[in-house]
């Protein structure tokens, strides 16, 4: 009897220090998968050689199909499984109220830029350490663009089908100099269909499925044309010209066949593969891309044959939709004092150096990304463009946003496919709208 | 029965029956809650009691009758397809079955896979650049049909249910038809019943049952068919493959609606219930047969 209850109070004993270890250990719920994975990865592993042993970070991760839904409901519901979590911009508003705000340190202001900082900032308070960055650029086919240049012949056909296709004759433009008008007359000249002397199938490949982030996509070309979610006032603009000029200018290409024919269910991925194969001559796409699209490895075809530059100009100006993904606190969280001390780390420019250099994607103060620029040289151009061209829309970090997103996919992708007419798609987004950010 | 027997079995009989009402009834009693409450994310441990606007509101949305009639239209075609094919198969490969029956293990193989990874299998072999499908379409022909665009997602999505689910007939249905006895099948033909008449007179006859059946697991399935449709076109360009699963998944976590989302679902629950109530009355009723 007497060993027996020894072996429970040592059951109890180990049980009871078993719980306080876990409560002390940090948790952290990353972005799965990916070059974030990696570089939380590499910097958790800094952080855990000089951290003391209640301090120390072990990392989890879900799919990243859905993360963000799971990651609501974990929230909510008030799981305690994570102490520090992933954070979205366009998700700020919705996850606010189950996240504790952080008084950024010192050492963080010097590593980002302001700009950059404020993309983890909702309501007046920062919810987070900014660590990845996402813009869009205009990849093109250097090799192509280059010809096309120089080749009279093809300058001839170039001026042939804008007349044809836009009922104007342009001249080829280095993309640097493009406006969304020039970049469609290049989609067009490099498809097959069109120009049988194309070296490619498709001049361009447009993620079009319904889906958000195909919708942060698009509105590079929305915003450059001078559409917003809204004006300072808070009343809906979706139904304005410049809209209605952006959402064409998918539809003309796609309808022309510029573009894949199963291009509304493209995202992503499908785009990626389209462009590595060495069938398509242009796309906006996620700057995430150029890593594995110019990888010799992985996409042949086209690897050392890439050039990227901002999306193209349009009458507003030359823009690109920004959002950052960074790490806050889980306000259920049992161990606040270990998450701080965790980011606080997180934002030192040594941190962002390890994580920079392990694949992630952070925008860094000038000082900072110079110490990056030889492994990371993609790193500059990413800074440069948040600073020149970046732009979130008037309301895309309200407590709705990503349903905003959700409602603007539905609709515009069902006037793309020919389901939906335009003043249909633009009433049911404006009507939705006003539903979804009234104050 | 002896009263004291009835109170033994009531006794034996109450964890089960606990078990259920916590397994079922808890989770029943918390949907009837938000279906009449108005619940987000935020709010979801203090729902706002609204009486019954939640089911108002999706009766009213088109898009929630669009997801109705999707999930119906593609239930009753995938189910009977399976269910002829599936009969079909059984009929005419019976005698490979019964000499090899390790071919029925090989037809089952589809089956073992996870609808979700089937979505995304396809999702590779239709791509344009990388599946093999379009490419020799190309090769041979010159030109490929958009098997995931607005015109053929349907007909795509119904081919690929048909091709991992069929044999989940077959099995059953290859079952029923060994089950009949020859005796019957030898006095028929003793009664010089042959070929197609033997068949339509007294194969399927016997075999309605479980062809019934058949129809009525596999509609289910199907009815409610959500992983493979989601990896392969999501709820596709302006919704228009948005089966009743994906309304409710997309009502619940990407618009934040729970209120929606489960008011749907207890539609959805109440519709089902009718129908497999009718459905199961058809078939019990021919199980004499």
């Amino acid at each position: 009897m007497t060993r027996l209850k020894t072996l429970l109070t040592s059951a109890a004993l180990f049980a009871a220090l078993g719980v306080t270890g876990a409560m002390a250990e940090v948790t952290v719920l990353g972005w799965p998968g990916g070059p974030e994975e990696a570089g939380l990865r590499k910097a958790a592993d800094a952080y855990n050689a000089i951290a003391s042993d209640a301090d120390k970070v072990k990392l989890i991760f879900f799919n990243r199909d859905g993360f963000f839904d799971k990651l609501a409901a974990d929230l909510a519901a008030g799981s305690t499984d994570f102490d520090v979590n992933l954070l979205a911009t366009y998700a700020l508003g919705r996850y606010a109220p189950f996240m504790d705000p952080i008084t950024l340190p010192d050492a963080s202001k010097a590593t980002f830029p302001e700009k950059v900082l404020a993309t983890m900032q909702y309501d007046g308070k920062q919810y987070g350490i900014p660590t990845d960055l996402s813009l869009h650029f205009m990849y093109y086919r250097s090799d192509l663009i280059e010809k096309l240049l120089s080749d009279a012949d093809w300058k001839a056909k170039y001026g042939e089908i804008s007349e044809k296709y836009l009922g104007k004759t342009l001249e080829p433009k280095d993309p640097d100099a493009w406006t969304w008008e020039d970049w469609m007359a290049t989609a067009l000249f490099f498809t097959k269909s069109i120009n049988s002397d194309s070296p490619t199938r498709y001049g361009t490949v447009l993620q079009m499925k319904n889906l958000l982030f195909n919708m942060m996509v698009w509105h590079s070309v929305a915003r450059a044309q001078g559409g917003d979610w809204m004006n300072d006032k808070g009343e809906i603009t979706v139904d304005s010209p410049a809209y209605r000029t952006a959402l064409d200018i998918y539809k003309k290409l796609y309808d022309e066949g510029t573009s894949p024919k199963d291009s509304t269910t493209y995202e992503f991925a499908e785009a990626n593969a389209a462009f590595g194969a060495g069938q398509v001559a242009t796309m906006v796409q996620w700057n995430a891309a150029f890593g594995d699209l110019d990888n010799k490895e992985k996409t042949p075809a086209v690897a050392g044959k890439i050039g990227t530059v901002a999306p193209p100009a349009g009458p507003e100006g030359r823009f690109t939709h920004i959002h950052g993904l960074g790490l806050g606190i889980n306000k259920a969280s049992k161990n606040k004092e270990g998450a701080v001390k965790f980011l606080n780390w997180l934002g030192t420019p040594d941190a962002m150096e390890i994580y920079a250099k392990a694949g992630g994607s952070p925008a860094l103060s000038d000082e900072v990304v110079a110490k990056v620029s030889t492994e990371r040289p993609d790193l500059v151009k990413l800074g440069q463009f948040a600073g020149a061209y970046g732009f979130v829309m008037h309301g895309g970090t309200a407590a709705k946003a990503l349903q905003v997103y959700e409602l603007q996919a539905k609709e515009f992708t069902a006037y793309w496919a020919g389901d939906k007419s335009l003043d249909e798609a633009l009433a049911a987004t404006k009507a939705g709208m006003a539903d979804l950010l009234k104050p | 029965m002896p009263r004291t027997s009835r109170f033994e079995g009531r006794l034996l009989i109450a964890p089960l029956t606990a078990f259920l009402i916590a397994l079922l009834g808890f989770p029943l009693v918390l949907d009837i809650i938000y279906s009449i409450s108005r619940v987000g994310f935020e709010d979801i441990r203090a729902p706002e009691p609204i009486g019954f606007s939640n089911y108002a509101k999706a009766m009213a949305d088109p898009e929630f009758w669009a997801a109705a009639w999707f999930s119906l239209r593609f239930g009753l075609i995938v189910s009977v397809i399976q269910v002829v094919a599936g009969l079909a198969l059984a009929v005419f490969l019976a005698p490979l079955f019964a000499k090899r029956p390790w071919l029925i293990a090989l037809l089952m193989l589809p089956m073992m896979v996870a609808p979700a990874l089937v979505g995304l299998m396809y999702r590779l072999i239709l791509h344009e650049f990388v599946g093999a499908v379009p490419y020799y379409l190309l090769e041979w022909y010159g030109d490929f049909p958009a098997f995931l665009g607005r015109d053929w997602a349907f007909t795509t999505l119904v081919t690929v249910e048909t091709l991992q689910w069929t044999p989940f007939a077959l099995l059953i249905l290859h079952s029923s038809y060994a089950a009949i006895s020859p005796d019957v099948r030898e006095a028929a033909a003793l009664d010089g019943a042959r070929g197609r008449r033997l068949f339509l007179n007294i194969d399927l006859p016997l075999m309605m049952p479980a062809i019934g059946i058949t129809f009525f697991i596999r509609f289910i399935d199907s009815f409610r068919v959500f992983d493979n449709l989601y990896t392969l076109v999501g709820p596709g360009a302006g919704g228009s493959t948005t089966s009743m699963s994906i309304y409710i998944y997309q009502a619940f976590f990407k618009v934040g609606d729970i209120g929606l989302a489960v008011a749907a679902s207890m539609l959805l629950l109440v519709a089902s219930f009718v129908v497999l109530w009718v459905i199961n009355g058809l078939t019990a009723r021919k199980a004499p047969l």
